[in-house]
């Protein structure tokens, strides 16, 4: 009894301090509102943090249990598409916050080609990721 | 005329060549009588020499004092910045495509390696596979059906969050890598303004 007390102590702080982090996280890169700028739907941030609020649960729940449904693999597409578009501004926005670009940019005297550059990163990261899918892992 | 009032206004930034003598006309507005303006504008302020740095700063009172020494009974006011800042164009300032290539090179493999490490960090192998089971059932060491849409994504991701489509955008508003590099910008040039002023009051002390 003592021990089951303890474990939902030690449980729910754990969770607690990792679902602050997550939050922290975000907010530092700044998704949310350049999605909400992106598509100009700023009244609806509430309705967001509530979206990634329920995602998170949800994946929690997910992952923690063994369920699973039956349906055909095509619709892993979308997912696949969805979490690569998270993964893919979490990285950009973490470039952004550690002003690699700009100070790159000054450094070798370009600023109309700095979107050439942009382009690097951005292939890079989809060959990279195309290329460890496919290749560097083994079956 | 003793009682004319003229506007200055000092442009925040603009280039030169060495050699070029700055009037007053290339780096500030001003307001005056007509007669007066045409004489002011084609007053010198500076001469660019070799021995200058790339960047050099003109304080508002080095206009001041050109107009004064002619006009002393001027009424000058002044609006604006108080300091331009003067880009001195070099030569030597065009880029090698060599170096340009290389640099392109260092980021594209640089991003790849990162994303790389970054999924075998966060065992993103294992979760697709996860992710896989929960949809259909049944297991698949290399869930591809996802992982490839997922790569992809990365990179409209990436695009998005730039607000660029190589050339195109979305809407009018800057990008934050167009913020970043304003902010940059902006930075540099408070930089350049106090360091320049520091320098050129020492000289003028050593004088």
């Amino acid at each position: 009894m003592i021990k089951d007390v303890f474990l939902i102590v030690v449980g729910f702080s754990s969770g607690l301090a990792v679902g602050c982090g997550f939050v922290a996280f975000l907010t530092v890169l700044g998704i949310i509102p350049r999605l909400a700028q992106l598509t100009k739907t700023f009244r609806f941030i509430r309705a967001y943090e509530w979206s990634i609020v329920v995602g998170a649960l949800f994946g929690t729940w997910v992952g923690l249990r063994d369920i699973h449904l039956a349906t055909a693999p095509v619709f892993l597409i979308p997912i696949g598409l969805a979490s690569g578009i998270f993964v893919g501004m979490l990285a950009a926005a973490l470039t952004e916050v550690l002003n690699v670009l700009p100070i790159l940019a000054k450094r070798i005297g370009i600023n109309e080609q700095i979107l050439i550059l942009l382009m690097a990163l951005v292939l890079g990261k989809v060959f990279g990721s195309l290329f460890h899918w496919t290749i560097f892992v083994d079956d | 005329m003793g009682s004319a009032v003229i506007y200055i206004r000092l442009r925040q930034k603009f280039k030169a060549k060495i050699n070029e003598v700055i009037r007053i006309k290339k780096m500030a507005q001003i307001i005056a009588p007509e007669n007066l303006r045409h004489r002011i504008n084609e007053l010198a302020v500076y001469h660019v020499t070799e021995e200058d740095n790339s960047f050099i700063v003109i304080d508002v009172m080095d206009v001041i004092k050109e107009i004064y020494q002619l006009y002393p009974d001027l009424d000058i006011q002044t609006v604006g910045p108080p300091q331009a800042i003067v880009e001195v164009e070099s030569k030597k300032r065009k880029m090698m495509p060599l170096f340009f290539i290389i640099v392109w090179l260092l980021l594209f493999i640089g991003a790849g390696l990162t994303i790389m490490n970054f999924h075998e960090d966060v065992s993103m192998r294992g979760v697709h596979q996860k992710i896989y089971y929960l949809m259909t059932g049944k297991t698949n060491d290399k869930p591809l059906i996802l992982q490839i849409p997922y790569s992809f994504g990365i990179g409209i991701g990436m695009i998005l969050f730039f607000n660029h489509i190589f050339k195109k955008r979305f809407n009018e508003e800057p990008s934050p890598l167009e913020v970043e590099m304003f902010n940059y910008q902006q930075d540099l040039d408070q930089y350049v303004i106090v360091q320049e002023k520091q320098k050129s009051e020492l000289k003028k002390h050593h004088d």
